[in-house]
């Protein structure tokens, strides 16, 4: 295996409650450093994240691709709160690791549900060795969803394998009663589950096996 | 990670609503209940504010306080000082404050115009 550079943006948080913040509008609950999802009122996914607590800004790492979203549906919360967002995506590289050794000057490590994540600033030298089919594969063969393939938009947690970042017993947040109703009532419609090569309408293509977003068979 | 910007780099722009004048109601009943709750002494206000959270995003937040810090407009309803921060006055205009009196989810209600959803338990609303 090796590293790999992902297309992640760094968010940086400041001020006053930022884990109680993040909690109440997330799935997961936020004491700490943690992966948690951000949903909307409908429990769609916004955007699964990475909360890095430092010691004075919580950092919030997610894909490119719903950053304008993950900012839409943090600011439009903050109300009158102390809290600043910074976006320092341009001055950070985002890494995936399965190098536990490797170590970089001023880097920010993080386990991650995916495995290990490497928040470099942008000058540090890197060497990537593993292809995004290779990170396809590790995750097919980890079972673990990613953002633009398994997670997306249109779905909610307990159907892309995110059931593990939707506490079950944590308060109110954004999207929560129908997450419970579904489990509750066992009915989340949809699973995310690996099949043997070939498969159709895959999320993500492995060796041997992928994964896929399917109905849930009675 | 790289944050000898952060300092220097400038805060993501959040867009601040527009402060609206608020006009809120209060029903009988629940005017029967805060005049419980404040007694004689009316030099107390009602205030009613939005926190975010909740099943909807934003839940509401009823307390009777002296003054507070927030930056807020201050109504006088028959005789209750009622104060409404201008940073969620946008959610507020025109809300009917009601007391439900239920054993179970009785208590002070909002019914809220503004609101598209609300969640089960009505204290939180999107």
């Amino acid at each position: 295996m090796g590293t790999i550079k992902l297309d992640h943006y760094v968010l940086i948080l400041r001020g006053d409650n930022l884990l109680e913040f993040i909690d109440g509008i997330s799935t997961n609950k936020v004491e700490g450093s943690c992966t948690t999802v951000f949903t909307n009122k409908n429990a769609k996914i916004i955007d699964m994240v990475e909360v890095i607590e430092k010691e004075d800004f919580v950092a919030l790492v997610g894909h490119k691709l719903y950053k304008d979203s993950v900012i839409s549906h943090i600011s439009s919360r903050v109300l009158d709160a102390n809290i600043q967002i910074f976006d320092i995506t341009n001055s950070n590289n985002v890494f995936f690791t399965t190098n536990k050794s490797l170590t970089v000057d001023n880097a920010t490590i993080h386990e991650s549900i995916i495995g290990r994540i490497m928040i470099t600033p942008k000058d540090s030298e890197i060497l990537e060795d593993m292809a995004y089919d290779e990170f396809s594969d590790y995750r097919v063969k980890n079972f673990i969803p990613y953002q633009g393939h398994e997670i997306v938009q249109n779905i909610h947690p307990l159907a892309c394998g995110l059931g593990e970042l939707v506490h079950e017993a944590k308060g109110c947040y954004v999207g929560q009663e129908i997450l419970v109703r579904m489990r509750s009532r066992g009915r989340q419609g949809k699973e995310l589950v690996r099949l043997e090569n070939p498969v159709e309408d895959a999320t993500t293509v492995g060796k041997t096996h992928s994964l896929r977003i399917q109905r849930i068979q009675n | 990670m790289d944050c000898n910007t952060c300092d220097s780099s400038t805060a993501i722009v959040i867009n601040q609503p527009t402060v609206v004048e608020v006009t809120l109601t209060i029903t009988d009943k629940a005017k029967e209940m805060l005049s419980g709750a404040f007694g004689d002494d009316r030099s107390n206000a009602l205030l009613v504010g939005v926190l975010s959270g909740g099943c909807s995003g934003y839940m509401y937040d009823l307390q009777i306080v002296e003054e507070t810090e927030q930056d807020c407009q201050e109504l006088v309803i028959d005789g209750f000082r009622v104060l409404v921060p201008n940073a969620t006055s946008h959610l507020l205009d025109g809300i009917e404050i009601d007391y439900v009196d239920r054993l179970m989810g009785g208590g002070f209600k909002i019914n809220n115009p503004n609101a598209s959803s609300s969640c089960g338990c009505g204290e939180s609303f999107a």
